[in-house]
């Protein structure tokens, strides 16, 4: 479970990165976070890694206050979350097998433990034939795979993910959320940054928007090409997306046709939320 | 933390030995110059202060007996004398030696001894070494109250000399020694943090997936700790060879050894194992504490 609770971030350079940003995400979900690029999302997985700390407020993941968190429990946190970044994060001087078990390793797994643990992971993200590969041997795609794979492999209650297809094909981005969706259906929660409009229209689900530093958009939303969400649930889902319109004809946009599909108004909304249209989704 | 951890541990310390080998090369090159360095300056004091020890012991005490006792009561006084404190050896200088003695110191005015008629004058005399040129004086001193004694006389000149020959050579010496140590331990610091640097980024991993600092370090301590090792063997061997192909050629030499008293330099043998040890362990311990203390910067994430 991630939570934050009134959270402002300022770095030492005086940039506001995060104001005054208040979120839930519950265990089991699955969330994109969007929004252009300095709105702050970087910032905010920094925060949930503790790689930084909230200048105010209250950080609250799995369980674990942040703020509190004293620095030798550092560790111990972080096992308890799986990440995967655009740059992968691999260390280059051991093999994908290593790479995978060192997770383990840390964690003081039994050997036996971890010579059943890291194949299986391994052929879960395919790459069973690159097993002994190093890093530098593999491509974009299989360098996520293994990151992917590592991030897994200890179980965490949560993933974060920034930007994880953000250096590879935008094919194999499919493949590399296809397989996050696999994990979040064992119960996984994700937490994945993109850029990537299709992926966030294809997949659907929810959507968290950030722009200048506030969260200016949190609804689910139907992906064109998931399975249908339930008639109800579809519905208030609508009934949410319709409810901003009347907004942003204010602001003057055209008003959407009451005759427009469910796909098109989707696309339409999502259009908005990801180009960081805050009139598109403000609260 | 079980048996396969720790053996995990250790061998990712061998590994990156192999897997840094430029940088384990040139780790293992600065400590193996620096422990020569501080090494062959530690052996070169050492041999200098052996040296001034050796040049006091041939500070003697020049003892002359009174002319009237008969030569049983002179040796029953050499056997006194060599049953005395801080006495070495005890010589005896017969009348005819001391006589000959007295003429070779004289270099001027030597026609002197043609008026003198034999030797018989002279006393008996015997020639005293000591254990401790700092004691000397004292020494003399107490062969001195001894009534069959004329005269007892030493140079007290000469044992100042060396005591201040020796305080100047420990002071330099140690200034020598730590300035080197110094410098070692920038250059040692420095490449250490080099090496270290270029993994920063897998530390940071390391860190990321949620390990802990000592986890991370363990293997910096093995691996620093095997390069310091094999370069204080190196510098070992080399210091081996050096110093006995030094030894030999200053000691071959019997007019050197006489004048500086090089005869008291410290044959290696005798201090074979105390170089090994101490090269070895200080390499292993500054290997382990600079790789282990340069990795304290990167650990913050
Ligand atoms: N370490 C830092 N020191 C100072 N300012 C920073 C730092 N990191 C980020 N910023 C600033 O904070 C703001 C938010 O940055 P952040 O990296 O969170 O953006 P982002 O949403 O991840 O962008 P992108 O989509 O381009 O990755 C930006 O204005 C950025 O310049
Ligand atoms: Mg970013």
């Amino acid at each position: 479970m991630v939570e934050l609770q009134n959270v402002s971030v300022t770095y030492s350079s005086g940039v506001d990165a995060l104001n005054n940003v208040s979120l839930k995400i519950n265990d089991g979900d699955f969330a994109f976070v969007v929004g252009s690029s300095g709105a702050g999302k970087s910032t905010m997985i920094k925060l949930l890694l503790k790689e930084i700390d909230a200048t105010s407020g209250v950080v609250t993941v799995n369980g674990y206050n942040l703020n509190k968190l004293k620095k030798r429990k550092i560790p111990e946190f972080r096992r308890t979350l799986g990440f995967v970044f655009q740059d992968f994060r691999l260390i280059p001087s051991m093999t994908v097998y290593e790479n995978i078990a060192f997770v383990l390793r840390v964690i003081d797994a039994p050997l036996k433990y971890i010579r059943k643990r890291v194949p299986y992971v391994i052929s879960l993200v395919g790459l069973h034939a690159k097993t002994n590969s190093y890093p530098d041997e593999l491509s974009g795609g299989e360098k996520q795979r293994v990151a992917i794979a590592r991030a897994l492999v200890n179980d965490p209650q949560l993933i974060i993910a920034d930007e994880p297809t953000g250096n590879i094909d935008p094919e194999l981005s499919y493949e590399i959320v296809e397989l996050l969706k696999g994990i979040n259906d064992q119960g996984t929660t994700i937490l994945m940054v993109t850029h990537e409009h299709d992926l966030v229209r294809h997949f659907g689900g929810r959507i968290i928007n950030i722009t200048d530093g506030e969260i200016v958009f949190d609804e689910i939303i139907a992906g064109t090409n998931d399975e249908p969400l339930p008639e109800e649930e579809l519905a208030q889902t609508m009934a949410k997306a319709e409810e901003n319109q009347p907004q942003e004809n204010e602001s003057g946009s055209a008003p959407a046709s009451p005759q427009s599909t469910e796909d098109a108004l989707i696309d339409e909304v999502i259009a908005s939320i990801i180009a960081g249209n805050d009139q598109g989704g403000a609260e | 933390m079980k048996l396969s951890g720790v053996k995990y541990l250790a061998n990712q310390g061998v590994e990156n030995i192999w897997k840094n080998k430029m940088m384990a090369f040139a780790t293992f090159c600065v400590l193996l110059i620096s422990l020569l360095l501080v090494g062959s300056a530690v052996l070169f004091y050492m041999n200098m202060n052996s040296m001034i020890m050796g040049l006091g012991n041939q500070n003697e005490i020049a003892v002359y007996m009174d002319p009237s006792l008969s030569q049983e009561d002179v040796d029953s006084f050499a056997e006194k004398l060599k049953t005395m404190d801080n006495v070495d050896s005890v010589e005896y200088v017969s009348k005819e030696e001391a006589y000959q003695r007295m003429q070779s110191q004289i270099s001027e005015g030597k026609a002197i001894f043609d008026y003198i008629d034999g030797y018989d004058f002279m006393p008996d005399g015997f020639s005293v070494t000591v254990i401790n040129n700092d004691q000397i004086e004292n020494t003399t001193m107490l062969i001195n109250q001894d009534p069959m004694v004329r005269s007892a006389s030493s140079s007290p000149q000469v044992a100042e000399f060396l005591r201040e020959l020796r305080k100047v050579v420990t002071l330099i010496a140690s200034a020598i020694i730590i300035a080197l140590a110094i410098v070692s331990m920038i250059m040692i610091s420095n490449t250490t943090k080099a090496s270290v640097f270029a993994r920063r980024e897998e530390i940071m991993i390391m860190k990321y997936v949620g390990a802990t600092n000592a986890f991370i370090r363990t293997p910096f301590f093995v691996e620093g700790m095997i390069t310091g090792f094999f370069a204080g063997a190196g510098a070992f061997f080399i210091t081996w060879a050096v110093y006995r192909a030094v030894y030999r050629i200053l000691t071959e030499q019997g007019m050197l050894m006489r004048a500086f008293g090089i005869g008291s330099l410290i044959p290696f043998a005798s201090l074979r194992l105390y170089v090994a040890l101490a090269y070895v362990i200080a390499g292993a311990l500054i290997g382990a504490l600079g790789s282990v203390i340069s990795t304290r910067r990167h650990l913050d994430v």
